[in-house]
């Protein structure tokens, strides 16, 4: 079983969630991001290759002709291996674990895999993103040591943060079914105290 | 705090509508709003407009508005928070300059605090406080984008020195355009209209308000053999601690068996420490240092007088809590403070030594003789006096004729900067107006607003955060699955 | 909860038979570690599952039936495997087939004890998980899991998830032990070793390292005795050797050393892996160090080096005479306090001119000394590198001279101002309460501070530039020296061995597992193979760099410059990384 519906990033970028159902207790969500376009990548080469050479009529130095080549050369090859994310999946098995891949444009797969035992509660955070407040995806780990603790969080689909207000209406809150957004809220209705000068103990301390 | 009883009893929304002062404005009250408080002034800072941001967000947020606050990060306190009720706290990364006050430079927090107005869907920009950078940047940001906006001034200023020169110039400025300004009293609001050369059509007063039931009398945690006075305050130069270091020798010299009980923290706790170890105080003037707000009320009902030494305050809360705790209560007639209590309860007093120490003797003849009234009788005055729902009905009143307004277009806010704020002044203002502007046009055309997610309302009774949802219930066609825990 | 079965993919081609393996009832998982093959006597399989039993504690058992339909495999099987179930009882009873097609498996799981609904046994939904069983018997799991006692005698493990899978297998190795060619009692199938090596040179070397061992261990026991005499404690000795470099280094090394040849055991994986990183790094240091050498021999360089060397000294020398005398005149238009520059200046110059001298003195033996120096790189680089380091120290002592003498006189004046500057407030510090005071002063008091105060403001101006020179020059020794202290420290902590293994053995060091979806069919269960994912190389560097001597930073980026400003005293060999952090 499989279905495809498309969303948009943040910065208002398509992204393709896909969901594959493997059997009733194995789902997996594939969302990802189109690929580099030969558009941006001529026009950022060009450009860098433009600005070199004015620098070559100014200077009469033809090593920052081939420093150009190298930098084009070595900036694709990082942003294509450690910023340009193709595809993230994000596998859910029951009763073993949650698997987030991301592959990069170069091939490279980064993967993690958190056992069930492991995860407190998966929850959608409110955070500040450079100059934007986001919603994000993220999974809470238990803490070996304090029970009620929180030792690591774990955003997930981390570079296409999802626009998750499209997926937030009650209706459609169900294609993340685990991850019930309102956990969240439920979180803040359990924790929450009554006297404001009980600040440092109310729930937002996650981080 | 103690609204917190009244939304969880369930109590139906129409019967809190009702009790809106019953003679005038029952039946108006149709409409909600979408509130922004911004202030560099939050928790965890402690003080007199964080208290109060924080009673009149919760007051209101029970009355069906919804509320949101932005303040700066305070150290590790970043991020997104919620406080009771599902108040919402937006603690911007924002750098600090001076006294818990950002800087300004007009234009670098107009991107988050433009994508907070957007995604809260904020109608009315509500800013605390004219030593507040953040608000004052907040204020000229929701012009630009063409949002109501109110704001209120917790504090008095003078016109002579050079720093109020500049402040009071500022404040023209920013409070030139602003549909609707809320002072805490009658002198405050004179000094404002005068400072930022308003029409005082527009300026209402609005006092501040204490929670009574969080400070109630306790006598019999005072040793009646001896007399304690009680200071609370910031030891600042503000609040006179100079006066108070010359007070303290005076009368413990003159009345052996009479003990000080000093509360709070500052740059001027040396000269008290330093009175102390002159005159040999150890035993009888007790510095506690900085004072948790809930821990006020345990220090103010050991003693049986106040004593409040401010050189300049526009309402002071501090003398109705102490009043409210039934304590005799010893001020300064500065500011705003003759309003605050009624005169058989407050010993007014000239700021200085010598008038201060008549009065604080008139209070101690009193109490010997026992011409004071008890305790318990005091409170249930003064409670009656200053209530947060009352503040918060009256901010209402401000907020539902603010809605009416029309907020002005960029032309004529030009035109008003410029005839209203001086020549150089104001044409260098519409300047900034302008690139403010085209700084935000900008904003929009790299994320449009429609991209920006709509935050989830999650305050007031039926904000989502009271509702229990059962996670294995909802949604549920062939996904449908529970927590694996 | 679906029921997991662990399944070994070597076993996927086996003969039908019985799978032998161990049943974690908290996750409802089955690890299926072998297949017994027909034909058996059940209670030889028992005896032999007694005896893994006995040797890794962890409780083996018959989980039920492994069922592999070939072309033309007669239909009678079926019912013979299920009638195993009540020779050897298990709950729940698994039932693995794997049909012609080689693709389809099919699973069950029955419960006979369970109530049953409706008279039928209880079937449970099943998921099969492949591993690999060489790769996970092998690997070793980051972070650790808790580590099971194994003299409490207790079988369960403790570790849980798939922690409690990893450490079955581990234990489970003397089930292993039998390789193809064993002919036992029971035929297994499972995964097996091509036998072990048997060549006599290992054996040898086996033999040999016993004793080796033992020798080495008595050699540098005397070494560090030797070392540890009290000749060597005495006042002056002990603090040269201190602030030496070269000897930290070789105390590390001789450290490191006693660590190899240390003839107890390593108990645990860790420390094996602690001994084999130092070895190789000792190693790595060694081979680098010969190089070096025979490179400064080859063609004779140590000559035309200390030729060199002389010159440059005198040439440093020289132009720190040439700053001296532009500081002394009216640098970069400067207008100075005359007296007191000259005063400076003529002291500098003759500090100078003694270290000249003293190097003049020194030269005709510099070329010897090298000699000495260069052998000692068969020690290792890292050696070499300190004696290099310390004689730069040496060789620019009259630097350091100079800069304590600045720093000195601007930390008193500095001191001064601030005192001063109390005064003029009215002010005090208290030093019992560690605390400013109001203070009220005469007149005369007041008077001459203000005269010392306007006196030392006049004079600061030269004594700072005095010292913000030679501070620059200091700092420029100090960073010459922390950069070698980096290489060294680089060289002694990094874990060579465990990134050598990561490179090629990647399966070895996991940092978990990863799983990936085969192939499914409907109504038929889901099967995973489970991979290694092995741990990244930031982490094997983490987890495993081994100490070393080099102090660290002491102080931050701010409280250097604070140190600076205030004209404190900063030494490299405290806080030696601190220029490159």
């Amino acid at each position: 079983m499989e279905d495809e519906r498309s969303f948009s990033d943040i910065c208002g970028g398509r992204l393709a969630l896909q969901r594959r159902y493997y059997s009733p207790s194995c789902r997996e969500f594939c969302l990802s991001c189109p690929r580099l376009s030969l558009r941006s990548l001529t026009a950022v080469t060009c450009a860098v290759w433009l600005a070199a050479y004015g620098l070559f009529t100014l200077c009469e130095n033809s090593m920052i002709l081939s420093a150009a080549i190298f930098i084009t050369l070595l900036g694709l090859l990082g942003y294509l291996h450690f910023v340009k994310i193709d595809q993230e999946t994000l596998l859910i098995i029951d009763s073993l674990g949650i698997q987030m891949t991301s592959s990069y444009a170069s091939g490279k797969e980064s993967t993690t895999f958190i056992e069930m035992g492991k995860v407190k509660d998966v929850v959608i955070n409110e955070a500040i993103y450079m100059q934007k407040v986001i919603y994000y995806l993220c999974i809470l780990l238990e803490d070996p040591v304090e029970p009620h603790g929180i030792s690591q969080v774990v955003p997930v689909f981390q570079v296409s943060t999802e626009q998750l207000s499209k997926v937030f209406s009650p209706k459609k809150i169900c294609y993340l079914s685990p991850f019930s957004a309102f956990l969240l809220l439920l979180r803040f209705s359990r924790n929450v105290n009554s006297s404001c000068q009980d600040y440092l103990r109310t729930p937002d301390s996650y981080f | 705090m103690a609204y917190r009883g009244g939304g969880g009893h369930g109590q139906p929304p129409s019967a809190v509508r009702s009790r809106v002062s019953p003679g005038s404005l029952s039946t108006c009250r149709t409409r909600t709003h979408n509130i922004c408080m911004v202030s560099d002034f939050f928790y965890p800072n402690m003080g007199g407009v964080e208290s109060h941001i924080y009673q009149l967000s919760q007051c209101l947020i029970e009355r069906g508005h919804k509320v949101i606050i932005v303040t700066h990060a305070y150290g590790n306190r970043k991020g997104i928070r919620y406080l009771t009720n599902g108040l919402k706290v937006y603690y911007l990364p924002l750098k600090v300059m001076y006294n818990q006050s950002t800087a300004t430079t007009l234009f670098h927090s107009l991107p988050l605090l433009r994508c907070i107005f957007v995604r809260e869907r904020v109608t009315i920009i509500h800013s605390h406080s004219s030593f507040s950078a953040m608000a004052h940047d907040a204020l000229f940001h929701a012009k630009t984008m063409g949002l109501q906006t109110v704001f209120t001034d917790h504090s008095l200023f003078g016109f002579a020195d050079v720093s109020s020169v500049l402040t009071n110039k500022l404040l023209t400025v920013s409070l030139c355009d602003t549909n609707h300004i809320i002072c805490v009293s009658y002198t405050s609001k004179e000094n404002t209209v005068l400072r930022a050369a308003l029409n005082p059509e527009i300026v209402s007063v609005i006092p501040n308000a204490v929670d009574p039931t969080d400070f109630t009398p306790d006598p019999f945690r005072r040793h009646d053999s001896i007399i304690t006075i009680v200071v609370v305050s910031r030891l600042v130069y503000r609040k006179g601690t100079d006066l108070l270091s010359g007070i303290i020798p005076e009368l413990c010299q003159k009345y052996p068996d009479l003990n000080f009980i000093i509360g709070g923290e500052g740059p001027k706790r040396i000269i008290l420490e330093e009175v102390r170890e002159r005159y040999q105080l150890h035993d009888r003037v007790r510095l506690l240092g900085a004072l948790e707000h809930k821990d006020v009320r345990n220090v103010l009902v050991q003693g049986h007088i106040f004593l409040n030494t401010s050189l300049t305050e526009a309402f002071c809360m501090a003398i109705v809590e102490a009043a409210s705790c039934g304590l005799q209560v010893v001020s300064t007639r500065v500011g705003g403070i003759p309003e605050v209590l009624p005169e058989n309860l407050i010993i007014l007093c000239e700021p200085s030594v010598k008038s201060l120490c008549e009065g604080l003797e008139k209070a101690i003849s009193q109490l010997k003789s026992g011409a004071l009234p008890a305790p318990e009788n005091i409170h249930n005055v003064v409670k009656t006096f200053y209530t947060w729902r009352n503040v918060a009905e009256r901010t209402e009143k401000v907020y539902d004729r603010v809605a009416g307004e029309a907020v002005l277009p960029m032309d004529k806010r030009l035109d008003r900067l410029i005839s209203h704020c001086g020549p150089v002044t104001g044409c260098i203002f519409a300047l900034l107006a302008v690139f403010n502007f085209l700084f935000l046009l900008f904003l929009r055309w790299m994320t449009p607003d429609s991209l920006i997610d709509v935050a989830i309302d999650a305050t007031g009774p039926k904000g989502a955060w009271t509702h229990q949802y059962p996670y294995s219930k909802k949604g549920g066609e062939n996904n449908e699955m529970s927590k694996p825990r | 909860m679906v029921l997991k079965a662990f399944f070994p993919t070597c076993c996927a081609s086996a003969d039908s038979g019985l799978l032998v393996g161990r049943w974690v009832p908290e996750q409802s998982s089955a690890v299926v570690l072998a297949v017994v093959h027909f034909p058996f006597i059940p209670l030889q399989v028992k005896e032999l599952l007694a005896q893994v039993h006995q040797a890794g504690r962890v409780e083996l058992a018959v989980l039920g039936t492994w069922c592999h339909r070939r072309q033309g495999a007669e239909e009678s099987l079926g019912h013979f495997l299920e009638g195993l179930g009540t020779i050897f009882s298990h709950e729940p009873w698994l039932q693995l087939c794997r049909e012609p097609g080689s693709k389809l498996w099919s699973c069950k799981a029955t419960r006979r004890q369970v109530p049953p609904r409706r008279g039928a046994p209880y079937e449970d939904q099943v998921m099969l998980v492949f591993y690999d069983q060489r790769k996970v018997l092998l690997s070793q799991l980051h972070p650790p899991a808790a580590l099971p006692d194994r003299q409490a005698g207790d079988a369960a493990p403790s570790a849980g998830g798939l922690a409690a899978v990893f450490d079955t297998v581990a234990r489970s190795e003397a089930l292993f032990r039998s390789d193809r060619f064993d002919d036992g009692p029971v035929r297994l199938s499972h995964w097996q070793s091509e036998g072990v090596e048997a060549s006599i040179l290992v054996e040898l070397a086996k033999r040999a390292s016993g004793p080796v061992c033992v020798l080495l261990t008595c050699l540098l026991s005397l070494v560090s005795a030797a070392s540890a005499c009290r000749l060597f404690k005495l006042w002056p000795l002990s603090l040269v050797w201190s602030k030496l470099s070269v000897c930290e280094q070789l105390r590390h090394r001789l450290e490191q050393l006693t660590l190899i040849f240390s003839t107890q055991k390593a108990e645990n994986p860790t420390q094996l892996m602690r001994k084999a990183n130092v070895l190789v790094s000792v190693l790595l240091d060694v081979a680098l160090g010969l190089a070096l050498l025979s490179w400064l021999r080859g063609k004779d360089r140590i000559g035309p080096l200390a030729e060199a060397l002389v010159p440059v000294a005198d040439h440093v020398a020289e132009e720190l005479q040439h700053l001296l005398q532009w500081l002394m005149g009216a640098p970069a238009g400067l207008k100075m306090n005359r007296a007191l520059d000259q005063v400076l200046g003529r002291f500098f110059l003759y500090h100078l001119h003694l270290w000249i001298s003293y190097i003049h003195l020194m030269s005709p033996f510099i070329e010897r000394i090298l000699w000495h120096v260069g052998l000692s790189a068969c020690l290792g680089l890292t050696v070499a590198l300190s004696i290099l380091s310390d004689i730069i120290a040496l060789l620019t002592f009259h630097i350091y001279c100079f800069y304590v003498y600045g720093a000195r006189l601007y930390c008193l004046k500095i001191c001064g101002l601030s005192s001063l500057w109390r005064l003029f407030r009215g002010k005090k510090w208290n030093v019992l309460r560690q605390r400013v005071d109001s203070c009220s002063y005469d007149l005369d008091q007041l008077f001459i501070g203000t005269l010392l105060f306007t006196i030392l403001v006049f004079l600061l101006p030269t004594t700072a530039l005095y010292y913000l020179v030679f501070t620059l020059l200091r700092l420029l020794v100090v960073a010459v020296q922390g950069l070698m202290h980096l290489l060294v420290d680089l060289i002694n902590s990094l874990p060579l061995y465990s990134l050598g293994l990561r490179l090629c053995r990647p399966y070895r060091l996991a940092a978990g597992v990863k799983f990936r979806v085969l192939e499914h069919e409907a109504g038929r269960p889901l099967r995973l193979l489970m991979q290694i994912n092995p741990l990244p190389y930031g982490r094997v560097v983490h987890t495993y760099r081994l100490p070393s001597y080099g102090c660290h930073p002491t102080h931050s980026w701010g409280s250097l410059c604070r140190k600076l400003f205030f004209g404190e005293l900063i030494y490299p060999w405290r806080q030696r990384g601190d220029k490159q952090d």
